[in-house]
């Protein structure tokens, strides 16, 4: 919270922290670059972000209010020296638009305070003393928390809740939520397994209580536990995500959750995809038959280089015409197309086979299905290789930015970049987010656009045994030429939305224009609308039967991903990363991230092996006498035990004299088997 | 408990055993001292003037407490605090934070309640946490008076300590106090750490499905 200056010169210099940004950081801090890294936002992961309920009003509000033009500063001016000119980046950001808001979920008061009441009489976890102290602690700090406050109040949906008083200090909120969160922390997490889903003792009031409406209120109360990402993407459990994370030992920095099922909407109504081995001979809607030729064709799939005679002839043609030639059912067309291949009708057969291909690849690494999602959300990975960076000596700095870059006219190289602080600072190559770049130096202004949903709900799409569920939806188009939406459905567990709601996120590449369009039809079909107490339901055993809706966000966001590095008119050590693309993985994003790595690091090696702490022999300390190593007994340490850390291996270890820190060499690659969490 | 850890705890069973393994992570201002009471209390030095620790994301110490060993592993800022850029994904798991200032600034006095705010804001809400008035073997420049410290660790019901790390005044009781804490609240909860354990990226297992349906 000190004000420091920075350092004048660094080898990488990156602006923007996303999910491309962060992973490229942490290789080159990896292999020794001096890397600052840069965001003009006050959050991590830009359009990667997940906030909280409070934090994503506060998001909302900032781009509804449009963009705060800041004086423009022309200071660098004098900064510049003789053969150097000044590039001016982009001071807003335009990634996003169409952003509407809805609030359907009751504003009503009394409801909250019975359950308020309940909630103290029902608590049987021991209240530590710091409990106590939050509640405290926040009012005695309202002062600080104002600024926050005041942007959720304002930012909330011009809808009915409107005179919902919004401004409850957090503290109550959080008192609260303590409770809800230790009774659940008292419960074993979610496997994968049905019957250990059932054995869970779940908490009392998610299943033995009646169904309690969730306010508004309620939500703005309980806000700082949901964790709502802008870009909604699961993790193929053999894509360059999740091998990048093992391969870096980055992935100790977070945890993840198996996606527990994958549905798909057909003919009206949800239902399960046969995905295992187990689904596929468990199923209830496949008949004998069916299950064979699922298998049999799956089989194929899984080696269907093998086989070349079998798909040749259609190699170039649709899989949609492929899998008609199959045998198939058409049931079984539409599962593997839309929610095993993921692929739209008229995608080649050999690229629907690869699909199909990566998804059975994928099965069974982890549990049921080919996804993994973090716990509190996929904003969570940027921040992690971040982490991994500054462990590394990368330098971090949010709500700071780069207002110019200053280029040799002669070499037509950025040499340095004027800071939003003023300062200039040396650089042997700059990362760049797109959406710094100005109009300027854009050639070709044309980009696709991603359409978002973010949905609360009070119950899942389709109700099952466990509460909690993370589903993946498969929703084929509603109309020929309407897009393809996939649906991420999030349960509690998973730490983005508050017990007793769902948290939904749609995705379609968008075709007509606003979000709202593009995915509205899918949303009324799916979901309903609360109904107020006055109004009894009219359409009862219709609303009852599907999810409802509590609120709803939709917006745009702009998908450079497909726009080539030619179309920037930028020098040549400017390198820029795109914006997070349509697809359900992260694979473009980390591709990209090494592609600009391989560019000026060509020699290094991508994202070695962080050493194991455990591993780490710290015994270049000066003198020997100074103090014991791990390995040695500490003197001074009357209850101190070092059994373990002597039964370490010794194969790793290291010398660090020079610099008196411990050393970064890399130590023998620990990626054992983490003991996938299921049977 | 950070599941990841225990899922990786258990791929050395084998070569050490312990009966709890709890996550510390170290928060306060820039130059407080807060790696300076890492390193004293796992390696019992006191390295004067270094920089930051490149490299290592924790650091790892097995003490033993009425007989049951306990792993605390105890995680750095990385530099991050020094802009004010901490990475929310850091606070997340912890089971107890150490909130530390210098007794002699009382600017990074001052700053605690914006790090009370982060703690609230990201940190498990019953992590544990403790202020600590660091460098008191630097009286003579003390700038915060301990009763004043006191009264707001109270106030904000922490625990408070003052220590030097120099001086490795204080400094085994304040891992020693948290790590006897954290254990009687453990013990309170029927918290089975091994069964919170969620799927991690590591090798995971072979593909078995289909693997023998080949035959159909």
């Amino acid at each position: 919270m000190a004000a420091d200056n920075l350092p004048s010169e660094f080898d990488v210099i990156i602006l923007g922290t996303g999910l491309s940004e962060s992973v490229i950081a942490a290789a080159c801090s990896r292999v020794g670059q001096r890397v600052l890294h840069v965001d003009r936002r006050s959050y991590y992961a830009g359009n990667w972000a997940s906030f909280t309920f409070n934090g994503l009003l506060s998001w909302i509000e900032e781009y509804k209010a449009g963009p705060s033009q800041e004086a423009v500063q022309e200071t660098w001016r004098e900064k510049l020296e003789e053969g150097e000119e000044a590039l001016a980046l982009s001071p807003v950001d335009t990634s996003i638009s169409n952003l509407e808001v809805f609030c359907y979920a009751s504003s009503e008061e009394p409801e909250e305070e019975e359950e308020q009441a309940k909630d103290t009489t029902t608590c049987s976890v021991p209240q530590t003393p710091d409990s106590e102290g939050e509640v405290e602690r926040c009012l005695l700090e309202s002062s600080s928390v104002e600024e926050d406050e005041a942007l959720a109040a304002d930012g909330g949906s011009p809808e009915p809740a409107a005179g919902v008083d919004q401004t409850q200090p957090q503290g109550e909120a959080s008192a609260e939520a303590e409770e809800t969160e230790a009774e659940q922390e008292t419960c074993p997490q979610v496997e994968q397994s049905q019957q250990e889903q059932q054995e869970k003792p779940f908490p009392a009031e998610s299943q033995s209580e009646p169904k309690k409406q969730i306010t508004y209120t309620k939500i703005v109360k309980e806000g700082r536990r949901f964790n709502i990402d802008l870009v909604s993407k699961l993790m193929y459990s053999r894509g360059l995500l999740v091998d990048l994370l093992i391969k870096s030992n980055v992935s100790r920095y977070a945890e993840f959750k198996n996606v527990t099922r994958i549905l798909t909407y057909r003919n009206g109504k949800v239902e399960q995809v046969p995905c295992s081995r187990a689904d596929v001979f468990g199923s209830k809607q496949l008949t004998v038959v069916e299950k064979r030729m699922l298998m049999k064709f799956l089989t194929f799939c899984l080696d269907f280089e093998q086989h070349p005679e079998e798909y040749q002839d259609f190699s170039e043609r649709p899989f949609w015409n492929f899998l008609q030639t199959k045998k198939l059912t058409e049931n079984l067309q539409h599962f593997i197309l839309h929610s095993i291949a993921m692929v739209t009708p008229e995608v080649c057969t050999a690229e629907g086979l690869r699909a199909t291909q990566h998804f059975l690849r994928c099965l069974g690494r982890y549990g049921n299905t080919p996804f993994l999602f973090p716990l509190y959300g996929l904003g969570e990975i940027p921040q992690c290789f971040c982490r991994m960076c500054a462990v590394f000596g990368g330098i971090y700095c949010l709500r700071h930015s780069i207002s110019c870059l200053v280029v040799d006219k002669e070499s037509n190289k950025c040499k340095a970049v004027i800071d939003s602080h003023g300062q200039r600072i040396s650089c042997g190559h700059f990362v760049v987010e797109d959406g710094y770049i100005g109009e300027d130096q854009r050639k070709n202004t044309e980009s696709r656009q991603i359409s978002r949903a973010v949905l609360i709900t009070d119950r899942s799409i389709l109700p099952s045994d466990s509460e909690q569920q993370i589903s993946l939806v498969t929703v084929p188009p509603m109309e020929p030429g309407s897009p393809v939406v996939w649906m991420v459905e999030l349960c509690s567990s998973t730490m983005t939305c508050m017990p007793g709601t769902y948290l939904v996120h749609l995705t379609c590449s968008s075709s007509s224009g606003s979000a709202k369009e593009d995915l509205a039809p899918v949303v009324s079909r799916l979901f309903c609308t609360a109904v107020s107490p006055e109004e009894e339901p009219t359409e009862g055993e219709k609303g009852s039967e599907v999810p409802t809706m509590l609120w709803a966000l939709y917006f745009n966001m702009r998908d450079t991903s497909a726009v080539d590095r030619s179309s920037y008119d930028l020098p040549s050590n400017v390198h820029v990363c795109t914006s997070p693309d349509a697809a359900l993985g992260s694979d473009h994003a980390i591709n990209l991230a090494e592609a600009v790595f391989r560019q000026f690091l060509p020699e290094e090696e991508f994202c070695p092996p962080a050493p194991n702490p455990e591993d780490i022999i710290y015994d270049g300390d000066g003198p020997q006498g100074e103090g014991p190593g791990f390995d040695e007994a500490d003197p001074a340490d009357a209850s101190g035990s070092q059994g373990g850390e002597s039964a370490e291996p010794q194969d790793v270890k290291q010398d660090a004299e020079q610099t008196g820190d411990v050393a970064t060499e890399e130590t023998s690659t620990r990626c054992e088997p983490g003991p996938a969490s299921e049977e | 408990m950070n599941p990841l850890s225990i899922v990786w705890e258990k791929t050395r069973v084998n070569m050490e055993d312990y009966d709890y393994l709890f996550k510390i992570v170290l928060i306060g201002n820039a130059g407080v001292g807060k790696t300076c009471l890492v390193r004293r209390f796992t390696q019992g030095l006191f390295p004067p003037g270094q920089g930051a620790t490149i490299g290592v994301d924790f650091m790892i110490k097995t003490v033993e407490i009425k007989g049951e060993k306990v792993k605390l592993q105890i995680w750095d800022t990385a530099g991050q605090e020094r802009f004010r850029s901490i990475t929310q994904s850091y606070y997340r798991s912890a089971n107890a934070l150490i909130l530390t200032y210098d007794i002699t600034c009382e600017d990074s006095f001052r700053c605690l309640p914006e790090w009370l705010r982060e703690i609230e804001q990201y940190a498990n809400t019953t992590v544990v946490t403790v202020l600590v008035g660091n460098k008191i073997d630097l009286a003579e420049k003390r700038e915060v008076l301990r009763q004043r410290a006191e009264e707001f660790a109270e106030s904000q019901s922490m625990l408070y300590l003052e220590t030097s790390a120099k001086e490795s005044d204080n400094v085994e009781k304040l891992f020693l106090d948290l790590a006897c804490k954290l254990i009687r609240e453990a013990k309170q909860n029927t918290l089975d750490n091994n069964d919170t354990a969620n799927a991690m990226p590591g090798e995971g297992k072979a593909i078995s499905y289909l693997s023998c349906c080949s035959t159909n």
